[in-house]
């Protein structure tokens, strides 16, 4: 596999503020990588480093084999960015931004305004930028950090403040581009965000990296347990009756609502299913609660990743 | 220079989007000279100007007064509310060159005073007899030596301003005295005699002197104030290099 972002020991101050402290990663072609913390974690000057913004005050980076630092022209020609504080000329149209950035570019897009339509903004191509939604800004910042055809695009927190339903909109966006092809490095502090979308998280936290890997071996390797809830209708069967399904490690009856603590949670779904069928149980209010990234950043922190 | 007029006719077409913009730099210097015109028709007594109508008199403050309202303004207005809504920052991550992003927004806003002028120039030929006595091309020089001289002002104060509302607040400091003291529509010559020599200080005071003179064909024997221009413009230059930020 081709390496796309390359951070060795990376390292930036603010006075005595260590932002970013000695980050190393790899991110590579066709993936998308999620860069995870609390605000304030360093995520955003990190991807600004890569992005040519900042200068990084000790090791290395490169983006498609160019440093950052010293080849920002030429890197800046190749790379697609949403920055965190998305903005335009505010009395620009949506037509005529995507226009004017695609102008600045050595090979633009043959038909730059295609993405209107590839990003749903036909209805407000001749809108000004300050009149749109939350959702639809965003979706001209995707726009314009397409035109150029990037090989690698950078979101930062490119959901935050938007309604769920936005939100959803803009994930859906973020896989067609993946489906394209193009390698994707985005930051976020929702977790569900990260594993919705991501490949590879890394985690962050004061600026170092606490743990990097797919989010299924994340949560798997928390070891934690999965919960199987449900209620037996009519019936006041006894929690021990259940100890005995498979990888069930303990069971709680809390009022009528019976909790199995699994480390498998699908394997004791099923044969909860047929124990109650032998046994003749009518069970209600089934749900399931698996471990996920949340988890993950309290147990690795100690503290909630939104507090 | 990729960039350079796809980004100066972008900003040329927002300027002429916003209403600010257009009353000020297009629209008030007109009405300006309007009113000064209709309500005095000849020149204040004892200011050394004679032979022409008030409105001639008045041409070159009205010129000025563009030149203040679309640069002097208009450009740290602009710059420190493209810095705090992060436009800069959104721009400088494309590959487009610093140097092709700042000749672009001068071009943009030379273009905007120039229109601002000429709106002036035509109301006042159709409704006042305006007559400029003197070389139009001296005066069209000098005009641009004005235009560059507050281009660069205003890029300074964009540059040092640490806000939007900062900028505001050094812009109207300086804007008032300055309109006061640099000829503008009251000649030096009856400012008390102790305030004369900060009046000429001002990047504005020769402007208005010289243009006034090539208005009713003086010779031009002052050509030197000038020299004020550019050292405004050098150290104008030095502060916007020095201080400008991207965000």
């Amino acid at each position: 596999m081709t390496v796309i972002v390359e951070c060795e020991h990376v390292v930036k101050r603010y006075g005595d503020v260590i932002a970013v402290n000695d980050v190393s990663l790899s991110i590579e072609e066709g993936e998308v990588f999620g860069l995870v913390g609390p605000n304030g974690a360093g995520k955003t000057t990190l991807i600004e480093m890569i992005e040519s913004l900042r200068i990084p005050d000790n090791g290395s980076i490169g983006v498609l084999g160019l440093n950052p630092v010293k080849e920002a022209d030429e890197l800046r020609e190749k790379i697609g960015v949403q920055l965190q504080t998305t903005s335009i000329q505010p009395n620009i149209k949506v037509k005529e931004g995507i226009k004017l950035f695609a102008g600045l570019y050595r090979q633009p897009l043959a038909n730059p305004e295609e993405l209107l339509k590839t990003l749903s903004l036909e209805d407000k191509a001749d809108s000004r930028f300050r009149k749109l939604s939350g959702g639809q800004k965003q979706r001209v910042a995707i726009a314009l950090a397409l035109v150029n055809d990037p090989a690698v695009l950078f979101f930062d927190e490119l959901t935050t403040g938007l309604d769920p339903r936005a939100r959803k909109n803009t994930w859906e966006l973020v896989k067609d581009i993946k489906r394209q092809g193009k390698t994707i490095f985005l930051t976020t502090h929702y977790m569900e965000e990260a594993e919705e979308l991501c490949d590879r998280v890394a985690v962050i936290d004061f600026g170092k990296i606490i743990a990097l890997d797919t989010p299924e071996n994340l949560i798997r390797d928390l070891g934690a347990e999965s919960k199987v809830l449900f209620r037996v209708e009519g019936g006041d069967e006894a929690a021990a009756e259940f100890e005995g399904l498979a990888a069930v490690s303990r069971v709680e009856k809390i009022q009528d609502e019976v909790i199995l603590y699994t480390t498998d949670g699908s394997a004791t779904l099923q044969e909860l299913v047929r124990f109650a069928d032998k046994q003749g149980l009518r069970l209600g209010d089934i749900r399931t609660e698996f471990p996920d990234l949340d988890d993950v950043f309290l147990t690795l922190t100690g503290r909630e990743l939104r507090e | 220079m990729r960039g350079l007029w796809p980004l100066a006719w972008s900003e040329f077409r927002l300027n002429l989007r916003d209403p600010m913009m257009v009353f000020w730099s297009l629209a008030f210097p007109a009405l300006w000279l309007v009113f000064n015109a209709v309500i005095f028709s000849e020149p204040i007594p004892g200011s050394g100007y004679e032979g022409l109508n008030h409105a001639s008199f008045l041409l070159p403050g009205g010129i000025s007064l563009v030149i203040l309202c679309a640069s002097f303004i208009g450009v740290p207005i602009t710059l420190t509310n493209y810095r705090e809504k992060a436009v800069l920052k959104r721009l400088r991550v494309t590959p487009v060159k610093t140097a092709t992003l700042a000749l672009s927004f001068s071009i943009s806003n030379v273009v905007f005073t120039v229109v601002g002028i000429l709106v002036l120039l035509i109301i006042g030929r159709i409704f006042f007899d305006i007559q400029v006595l003197g070389s139009w091309v001296a005066f069209i020089g000098v005009i641009f030596l004005g235009m560059v001289t507050f281009l660069a002002i205003g890029s300074a104060i964009g540059s040092i301003a640490p806000s939007f509302r900062a900028a505001n607040i050094i812009i109207w400091t300086i804007f008032t005295p300055m309109i006061m003291l640099s000829e503008l529509f009251l000649p030096i010559a009856i400012l008390p005699a102790w305030i004369q020599p900060i009046a000429r200080a001002f990047p504005l005071t020769p402007i208005n002197t010289i243009l006034r003179d090539i208005v009713y064909g003086v010779p031009l024997d002052d050509l030197w104030r000038l020299g004020v221009l550019a050292g405004w413009i050098v150290i104008a230059g030095i502060i916007t290099v020095r201080f400008f930020r991207w965000e």
